[in-house]
Parts: C-alpha cells; structure tokens; sequence
C-alpha cells in the first residue's frame, strides 16, 4: 500500500478505533475504524455519508459515542495543546463577516501561538498564495464563496501543521483555483504531512490521490488504493473492451459465455463486453482466443475508474 | 490494518490562559462593538437621558433634585429594565451565537482551553454591556449639571461613582447569566426574557425573604435611600421611593457577595458546559 493509508510498521498519525456517532436516533457514523499515516487520503462519500461528522470526532469537535479517536497518539479534545500540530477546514461556510480577511487569518495564527512578526509573515504569504492580497482589507461578508473556501484553507494550513483534515475544502472554487488547491493538497502530502481530505465529487478525489477511504450511510465500505479496493470485489460487474480486426466474430463467440452478461459493437468499432466476474473473465479469456483462433490486440478496462467502484459499493 | 502508535515525549503546551483570554476578549469586543443590535441598544439607552431631560426642561422647581433623579433612574430604570435587556442582548449571544454560527470551529481548533475562550467572549460582553449603560448614565450626569453646576457635590459625586458600581456589578452579574443560558439553550432569548422579566419581577416583588432571590432585589438594595423629610414635595417624593424599594432590606455587603458569587459561579458552571459542547455545523 502507498502512502496515507497505514501499513505494518508505519506511524499512525490519525486512528480511528470503532467509533461511532448518533444524534439521537440517527446514526451518523457506525463502527468505524480506520489508521492514516503520512501523504494525502480521501474520504469519499455521498452527501449524509457520515464523512463530516468523522472528521469532527477527529478534529475533537465532537465526541463519539462509542470508540475511540486520537490524533498523533492524542485525544485532541483532551490536550488542546496538540492543536499546534493540526489544520481544520470546516466544511461549513461560517466566517466572522465583520472582520478583514488580513484580521481573520493573523488572529488565527496569533492563537496557534506565533509572535506578531511571524504572524504577518506567514499572513501576508498565505494571501498571497491564494490571490487574496487585493481583497485582504474587505470584509469576510463581502467575499465569494470561493474566496471563503481559500481563506479557510489558508487558516488550515498557514501554521505549518502535521495533520491536516480538509472538509469538502474545493466547495466553490472556480476551475482554476481548484487546480491550484489539488496541486497544493498533494504537494503537502509529499511534504511528509498527513492529509485527509472529503468530497462527494470523486474526480475531485482522484486528482488528489489513489488511496481512498469510501464511506456510505455513516460505514466504512472500504479502504486502500483504487486497484486494491477493485481488487476486493471480482464479483463487481466489469465492462471491457477489446480490441479485435474482426469485431463481430469476436462478439459473436463471447454472447452467452460464461460470466458474460452482454456484448455490444461500440462506435469505435470496439466489443465491449459486460462481465459478472471481471477475475474468471480475464483468465478465461486466453485460452478463447488460442482455442477458437480469435484475433484480439487490444484489451481495456472501462470501469475500473474510483466512480465505477463507489457506485458498485453503495448501490441501494 | 496494522497500525503502530505515536509516542510523543512531550505534549505540545496550550496557549497561556492570559493571553488566549486577552486574545479573544479583544477580537470578541471588537466583533460584539460592530454588531447592528448595538444601535438598538444605544438608542434604548438613552431612555434615561430623555427622561432626565424632561425633568429639566418641563419640571425644573419641582423639588426633583439631582440626587432624587438619580436614586430614581438607577432604582426604577437601570435596575429593573436596562441592566436586563443589555445583559441579555450581548450576554445571551456572547457564547451561544458563535456555536449556531459554526464559527466557533475555529477557536476549537487552536490550542486554546475551552475556558479561556469562554472567559474571552464573557469579559468581552461585560465589557460592551458596561460600557453602554455607563454612557447611558454619564449622558445622564452631563444633562443634569449643564448650566447647573451648583448640583454637583461631594455627596452627589460619591452617589453617582455608587450608581456606576451598582450597574457595573449588574451588567456583570446579569451578563454572566444570560451568557451561561446561551451556552446551554439552542435559542437562549424566550428563557432569558421569561428570567428577566417574569421569574425576576415576579420574586423580586414578594415580601420577607423569597425576594432575596433575584438579582434584581439585590441591586436595588446598593442604591442608597434618600432621607425623608416630612412635608415638602422631595420629602414625599423620598417617601413614595423608599416604599418602592425592597421592604426588607439585606447588609449591601450581602448583596455585593449574592451579586459576585451569581457572576462567578454562572461563569465556572458556563466554563464546564463548553467543555463538553458539541459542534453540528
């Protein structure tokens, strides 16, 4: 397993022994466990999933109602002073709208504990990393939601932290900060930080990193990188194409084959076929092609892709 | 999943408590001093100016002395209806606005002790709440001095630091209280309103020692009494004050101690309370 998701022997920097949350006959969050060690790890899951509430439980914002959470060993609510070491970005669009974004963003390095000089340091290089220098004197009420989202990114990161969580953090920004913030994100996981971060949107994911923890209806469903999580699941329905010279002879030995539930010619002259068992599909398919002469050159996955295996996962 | 823990040497120090205070009661004073409803508030305030107005220009020789205003204003006014309704318009919000908000978030996740960021935002509001009734009752002062400096006394100027004490002590004890009930209550405003203006009337107004039981009887017991003498119109205007007051009166030492212990104990048990607060936004 790559970086993030915490193999034997590694550090665990956030650990999640299953916790669960309720609000009163709700359960948000249900028996969940999970370790994440150093680079960048997805939360995924559809909105109501349970990622914000995990994250809060994380973050020491609320407490669970059963299991435990620690942060770099620690139970954050408990030992405040640990907060030095980690960046929270709220999903929610809360600010202070009276104060400047320059106010906002000193005063929450003031409070980590740096000194004035430091403070405007870092402030002034922040909103400037995110262009929000123009607009550091305007009010918080005044700014777009994309500019709320930047700034509280700056606020999460700006103190250097270990652990970062980043809630739905590229909710409102446009395509071009967007690319910034992925760039960001994954330039901190290559710092050696540790960096989990949620979204509903899973190209929004992909582009962040392969190591994903997929959530629904408040459970872990899974967790690895795509490959491996794909791997987990050779009962998961695939669609293949393969490549051949003569498409239609081809499509016409696999109809009614063993765990082949459809085949079909597509635009691209392609024979995509739909498999009930992606495994027993692939080994099964070289011995057709040597026993029956068939001519394939090509064989491609069209649904191994993070989407494919999320909606497998939370099908209803 | 094999996980291996973190041993940490030594946990990394919370901000000092002096500091995070002073911190977030600057930030939270300044947020509290640009919110609209202090314009509001300002205006409700300068209910006692009007009325201190009023007497000059309609009743000028109608033996309403400077010393009689005052003892009125602070009895029947400041203490019953403007301590209350500023406390609980800055009070209430002080703690429970920022958690509605989801704002809160923030200092939750700065190494800061829960208490210190409900000291900051409590000082904060007694700060505003203090402030506003002072400019309420220096506005007061000027309006009756103006072109009439013979009011002014020793005796007046002594009068007058007590009426500021009083209501610096009701603001804090008050705005303590309120902030307490933003703390526990989702939408703090009918409580603290059914507090101040029904439980507090209601206690406040029976006889031998229940009345002991509100704040508002406490206050009212600082503010001194004018002396009586029989048979001109301040005498039976001093009477008709005195026997608005409480019937029977406490030591002020004892109410001072009511009023400081309300204020610090809603402060300690407020503290614990945002300590085990949950966020859900």
């Amino acid at each position: 397993m790559s970086a993030g998701l915490v193999v034997a022997g590694q550090e665990a920097r956030i650990t999640a022994l299953r916790v669960g949350k309720w609000f009163g006959e709700v359960i948000a969050v249900n028996n969940c466990s999970l370790s994440v060690g150093s680079g960048v790890v997805g939360l995924l899951g559809a909105n109501g999933a349970g990622k914000s509430t995990l994250f809060k439980m994380l973050a020491g914002l609320i407490e669970p109602s059963h299991g435990e959470v620690r942060v770099l060993g620690a139970r954050l609510r408990d030992r405040v002073g640990w907060y030095r070491n980690v960046g929270f970005c709220p999903e929610s669009d809360a600010l202070p709208e009276w104060m400047t974004g320059r106010e906002y963003l000193s005063l929450m390095l003031r409070l980590m504990g740096l000194d004035r000089a430091e403070t405007t340091r870092r402030a002034d290089a922040w909103l400037e990393r995110f262009e929000l220098v123009d607009a550091a004197n305007r009010r918080l009420g005044g700014y777009s939601k994309g500019m709320r989202q930047k700034l509280k990114l700056a606020q999460a990161l700006a103190h250097d932290p270990e652990v970062i969580f980043l809630d739905e953090p590229l909710n409102g920004m446009d395509p071009v900060s967007r690319k910034g913030a992925i760039d960001l994100v994954g330039e901190i996981g290559r710092q050696g930080k540790t960096v989990l971060v949620s979204s509903h949107i899973l190209p929004e994911i992909e582009a962040m990193t392969d190591q994903i923890i997929l959530m629904d209806r408040g459970r872990v469903l899974a967790e690895g990188s795509v490959a491996e999580i794909r791997d987990k699941i050779p009962e998961h329905p695939t669609t293949v194409a393969l490549v051949s010279p003569d498409p239609r002879a081809l499509a016409a030995f696999l109809i009614g084959r063993e765990h082949v539930e459809g085949v079909r010619i597509d635009d691209d002259q392609r024979v995509v076929v739909r498999t009930d068992h992606a495994v027993a599909f692939y080994r099964a398919l070289p011995g057709w092609v040597r026993d029956h002469g068939l001519a394939v050159t090509e064989i491609l996955t069209l649904d191994d892709s993070l989407e494919a295996v999320f909606q497998y996962l939370t099908a209803r | 999943m094999s996980e291996t823990e973190i041993i940490q040497a030594a946990p990394p120090a919370p901000l000092p408590n002096r500091s995070a205070v002073g911190w977030i009661a600057w930030f939270s004073l300044r947020e509290m001093a640009r919110r609209r409803r202090l314009v509001s508030l300002g205006l409700i305030n300068l209910l006692p100016v009007l009325a201190v107005l009023m007497v000059r220009i309609w009743l000028p020789d109608k033996g309403l002395t400077a010393h009689l205003q005052l003892m009125g204003l602070s009895h029947d006014m400041f203490i019953p209806f403007l301590i209350p309704v500023v406390a609980m318009a800055v009070g209430a919000s002080a703690i429970g606005e920022q958690i509605e908000e989801g704002t809160i978030v923030y200092t939750w996740t700065r190494p800061v002790r829960r208490s210190a960021i409900y000291l900051g935002r409590l000082l904060a509001a007694q700060g505003v709440a203090t402030v506003l009734l002072s400019l309420s009752l220096a506005m007061c002062f000027l309006v009756m001095v103006a072109g009439n400096l013979g009011v002014i006394s020793w005796e007046f100027l002594k009068l007058y630091l007590q009426t500021f004490l009083i209501i610096g002590l009701g603001a804090f004890a008050y705005t303590a209280l309120f902030a307490l009930m933003g703390t526990v209550f989702k939408k703090p405003v009918l409580p603290a309103i059914l507090f101040a203006f029904g439980y507090e009337k209601l206690v406040a107004g029976i006889p031998a020692r229940v009345q002991e039981l509100s704040l508002q009887f406490h206050l009212q017991n600082l503010v001194s009494r004018p002396e009586v003498v029989p048979g001109d119109i301040p005498g039976v205007l001093a009477t008709l004050l005195n026997q608005a007051r409480p019937r029977d009166p406490v030591p002020s030492w004892q109410s001072v101690l009511v009023l400081v212990v309300v204020a610090a104990l809603t402060t300690v048990l407020g503290m614990q309370l945002l300590q085990h607060k949950e966020i859900e936004k």
